[in-house]
């Protein structure tokens, strides 16, 4: 069976609608707040040229592995879920389907149309998004760029296949890293992004 | 508060979630914490500015943005009932703007994401860390007394972070 994209849109959209009490959200395993995307992008990119051009490549390496962290746990505590459980796992027939599920949800967050283009097990992941928040947002505020600038999706895609092909969780993250090759910031028609094993891992 | 009718003001456009005509997006609060952790860590007091005035100035035009679609809301009380349910329906926790006049005031949190989330990762502070929360206050207040963004500065004064029993916050004029 696919899995549906629509059916998670709608479970997110129904869930992110309760809250508890104290005013938190627990939806999926985790606490989520919705927020402007201009915050994200002011933040981000705000921390990015504080540190200056100097220690550019710091800065990117810095948001990017915030954001692998982060979906190293946010979609272990996902695919735990009672949501995942009831919702997506019926979907799910092989291994890379949880891959799909991922990007499935993370579409239902609003971080974008993200497209699985490539999947070859334990090795790549490849995948496209039209519409990147953090693209739009990099254009409006500073123009073209000279190299991809979707530090979250990009940390994110290195997370899910940690996930999914890395050591047993807590120990997998950074199992593999991911590049963004194509960025709409720097003129692509598209953001694309690739995660694979680190070159050390193939030396060794 | 009927005015404000918030299920309506949250929709999807496609691949896009919007609230109150602007895009959002959906992080939890291991996002929310790593990159508070990483812009602290990195950059001090400067990274501590960042993230108040990030969030202040989102805050401050989606509150424009609200108070001009809802010009029924006229009422100062109103106003800050209308922030505190914003507050809270995007999961951000609860507010109370217990004294507050154009000039300062104090508002209190019981509970929030940011707490939440940071004593889950990292357990207790040291140091007061609710930027996002004084960052948030400022904007909303200083949208619904019509005044420019850095108008106020917000301090807080006790922090759950620290385990002090709530979060609160006093503003006033820059």
């Amino acid at each position: 069976m696919a899995i549906d994209g629509t059916k998670i849109i709608h479970a997110v959209m129904e869930g992110s609608q309760i809250r508890e009490s104290k005013g938190i959200i627990p939806l999926f395993g985790v606490y989520l707040s919705l927020f402007s995307v201009g915050y994200y992008n002011k933040l981000s990119f705000g921390f990015e040229q504080k540190l200056g051009k100097q220690r550019e490549a710091e800065a990117e390496a810095l948001l990017t592995r915030a954001a692998q962290e982060c979906g190293y746990a946010t979609f272990q505590g996902i695919r735990n879920s009672w949501e995942w459980e009831e919702i997506v796992d019926p979907m799910i027939d092989k291994k890379d389907d949880q891959i799909t599920g991922f990007a499935a949800v993370a579409v239902a967050f609003g971080w974008g149309d993200i497209e699985v283009k490539e999947i070859l097990p334990e090795e790549k992941l490849r995948i496209r998004v039209n519409d990147s928040y953090e693209a739009s947002g990099y254009l409006e505020r500073y123009g073209a760029a000279a190299s991809g600038k979707c530090y979250m999706l990009r940390g994110v895609t290195a997370a899910f296949m940690d996930l999914i092909y890395g050591a047993q969780y807590p120990d997998g993250c950074f199992d593999f890293v991911a590049e963004e090759p194509l960025c709409r910031a720097k003129g692509d028609p598209f953001c694309e992004f690739v995660a694979g094993k680190p070159f050390y891992q193939y030396i060794a | 508060m009927a005015l404000f009718d918030w299920h309506g003001e949250l929709a999807r456009d496609g691949h896009k979630v919007i609230l109150s005509g602007q895009p959002v997006a959906m992080h939890c609060h291991h996002y929310n914490i790593n990159l508070q952790k990483t812009v602290e860590e990195t950059l001090g007091d400067e990274g501590i500015r960042l993230l108040f005035s990030s969030v202040e100035e989102a805050s401050y035009y989606s509150f424009q943005q609200l108070l001009d679609r809802y010009q029924q809301i006229k009422s100062l009380k109103s106003k800050l009932e209308m922030a505190a349910i914003l507050f809270q329906n995007c999961g951000l926790g609860v507010l109370h703007f217990n004294r507050v006049r154009p000039g300062g005031g104090n508002v209190v949190s019981p509970s929030s994401h940011h707490v939440t989330g940071w004593l889950a990762k990292h357990g207790k502070r040291d140091t007061p860390g609710c930027h996002f929360t004084r960052g948030w206050i400022a904007g909303a207040l200083e949208a619904i007394y019509r005044r420019p963004l850095e108008f106020y500065t917000v301090e807080e004064k006790r922090c759950k972070m620290m385990r002090h029993e709530l979060c609160e916050f006093q503003f006033k004029v820059a």
